[in-house]
């Protein structure tokens, strides 16, 4: 017997068993709805490019990061081990010789190039789409929509790791909370992953001439990619120390 | 300490140590303190008694609040145990995209075992529960008797020394049910250790060697089933009859010496013996010689509730 090949046969698992399941139909349903906007919207076609660059950077910031963006992670994040809460077969790998760290690795490792591949590639579709002035959002924005995707992703597997039902839990949070909190003054805003995608947009745009909206008050680009690592490390640590320590009763 | 080990010690007993587990200010498990070795034991108890958490503390998924839970030498809470673990859950879902083959392969390769021997292992185990023909069914469309089968598989799959099977003839039919008790009775005499869950003592006095009965969270008797069944039978047997005439069946009866009292509600007459097979062998002499006409009869007591009850009135009377 070999814990290296049984890791790897969870992670090819519960990878195959995300991939296949319906969640990946849902999440490329607005993967596509908003990938019919842009052709419609057609900023490839405005000028001056400033402004194009200008439109699609708030498209970017108002759709993209507000909502696919966590639809993605979630989609993916919290199923990964939600799912095998929520339908009971957690125990099947809780009675196997692999060390609880191991499973809730495996879980993540399986999300994640699910959530950031989908996340990445459906961002340069959309860059294609739009041209060269998507071409040059690409280039200047990837590694804020990849360390947002990473933050949900680690939010969300603390979510499932904690709660017996997350999927639902991590959407109201997702669609609602998030947005809210992100948007409310004062400092109270910075509770919000979206606050700090935002700023990354607005820090990394403004050398292109893009503006922060007037009542937005964001932080350096360079602080917000801190943050988002800190929010990632943070969620990914508790979740494995809780994970480590739960007693999971989920049967009936 | 409660010792249902045939010798005095083995390498792979389950050994309770005073293990009591609260699950916030409710007790799951109180103060049990007992040696399962090899062979065939029965853990006997109703809804809530606390079995599926003596099951879980068993099989390393929770940790006692206090005392400790071992496999030889090593906490069931370990990996090292869980390879000596093979644990059949009381949940009803399964991966139900997999066929059953598929679900039992992926548990097998879960334990690290290279991919020949996971092929060899799937197919031997899937012949053992008589599955091999149903094994490429979808889990989606197979039945609860299915359903078991699969998930006593997975159990079985790496050879464990110790097997946990939690209500596993639930849903199973009685053909099936005297399949699986062949298989357990195999694997009982290679010297492997076997906790069965029940909720009906019927179930478990066909199996089992020795039985554990647990009630209220404590564990009320243990001993063989000749030792458990003494301590039933000096304690009264309610049992039900629906006869056409029940007054003048009670009249007869009562004329018994063994009926210690009779409830007739319209046709249905209830009886308490405190001598079940004499009573049952006087009824007969009522049908066949008496010319009674009796419809229906059964024993109201024969679930864990009504063992528990009795056991508890004996502690309580003794």
């Amino acid at each position: 017997m070999n814990s290296l090949r049984a890791f790897k046969t969870l992670l090819r698992f519960s990878f195959l068993r995300l991939f296949w399941s319906v969640n990946t139909l849902m999440v490329l349903l607005p993967v596509v709805g908003c990938f019919l906007f842009i052709l419609r919207r057609g900023f490839g076609k405005m000028t001056p490019p400033e402004k194009a660059f200008d439109a699609f950077s708030t498209f970017l910031v108002f759709v993209f990061s507000s909502f696919l963006i966590p639809i993605c992670a979630l989609g993916f994040g919290t199923t990964a081990l939600g799912s095998e809460r929520e339908d009971q077969t957690l125990v099947f790998l809780l009675t196997r010789p692999i060390p609880r760290w191991q499973i809730l690795l495996a879980k993540i490792l399986a999300s994640l190039p699910l959530s950031c591949g989908i996340v990445l590639t459906s961002f340069a579709v959309y860059c294609v789409l739009v041209g060269s002035v998507g071409l040059k959002a690409f280039l200047i924005y990837w590694p804020a929509m990849l360390g947002m995707a990473v933050a949900y992703v680690s939010l969300f597997h603390l979510f499932a790791v904690i709660f017996r039902h997350p999927t639902m839990l991590a959407l109201v949070y997702a669609l609602f909370i998030e947005l809210f909190v992100g948007n409310l003054p004062g400092s109270i805003k910075r509770l919000a992953i979206n606050y700090y995608g935002r700023s990354l947009i607005y820090g990394l745009g403004a050398a292109e001439g893009l503006k922060t909206p007037r009542g937005f008050e964001g932080i350096p680009a360079a602080q917000a990619y801190w943050i988002l690592a800190g929010i990632s490390g943070g969620c990914l640590l508790a979740a494995f120390l809780l994970f480590q320590w739960k007693e999971y009763r989920d049967s009936p | 300490m409660i010792d249902l080990a045939p010798s005095s010690s083995n390498e792979f007993d389950l050994t309770f140590s005073g293990v009591t587990k609260f699950y916030g200010a409710v007790i799951g498990l109180n103060d049990l303190t007992c040696r399962i070795g090899p062979g065939i034991t029965g853990l006997l108890g109703s809804n809530g008694a606390g079995k599926s958490t003596l099951l879980k503390l068993a099989s390393g998924q929770l940790r006692p609040t206090q005392g400790e839970v071992r496999i030889g030498k090593l906490k069931t809470t370990s990996t090292s145990a869980k390879r000596l673990l093979g644990y059949c859950p009381d949940v009803p879902n399964l991966y139900e995209e997999m066929t059953g083959e598929e679900f039992v392969r992926t548990m097998c390769a879960l334990h690290g075992f290279p991919d020949h021997e996971v092929r060899d292992r799937t197919q031997a185990v899937l012949q053992e529960v008589g599955m091999t023909d149903r094994a490429k069914r979808k889990i989606a469309g197979c039945s609860h008797g299915m359903r078991q089968r699969f998930k006593l598989a997975q159990a079985l799959v790496h050879d464990p020394q110790v097997l946990l099977l939690d209500e596993p003839l639930t849903g199973i039919d009685p053909g099936g049910r005297q399949e699986i008790n062949e298989l357990l009775f195999r694997l009982a005499e290679k010297g492997k250790s076997i906790l069965v869950s029940s909720h009906i003592l019927h179930d478990i006095e066909t199996l089992a060697d020795q039985i554990l009965v647990l009630g209220r969270s404590r564990l009320i008797a243990s001993g063989s089933l000749a030792e458990i069944r003494r301590l039933l039978d000096d304690q009264p047997l309610l049992i039900e009859i629906i006869a056409d005439d029940p007054r003048s069946l009670a009249a007869e009866l009562m004329a018994f010496g063994q009926v210690l009292g009779c409830d007739i509600q319209e046709n249905r007459l209830r009886v308490r013996t405190k001598n079940a097979p004499d009573f049952y062998a006087r009824i007969q002499d009522l049908v066949v010689m008496g010319g009674q006409r009796v419809r229906q009869i059964q024993s109201l007591d024969e679930g864990a509730e009504a063992v528990f009850e009795y056991l508890q009135q004996g502690k309580h009377s003794s």
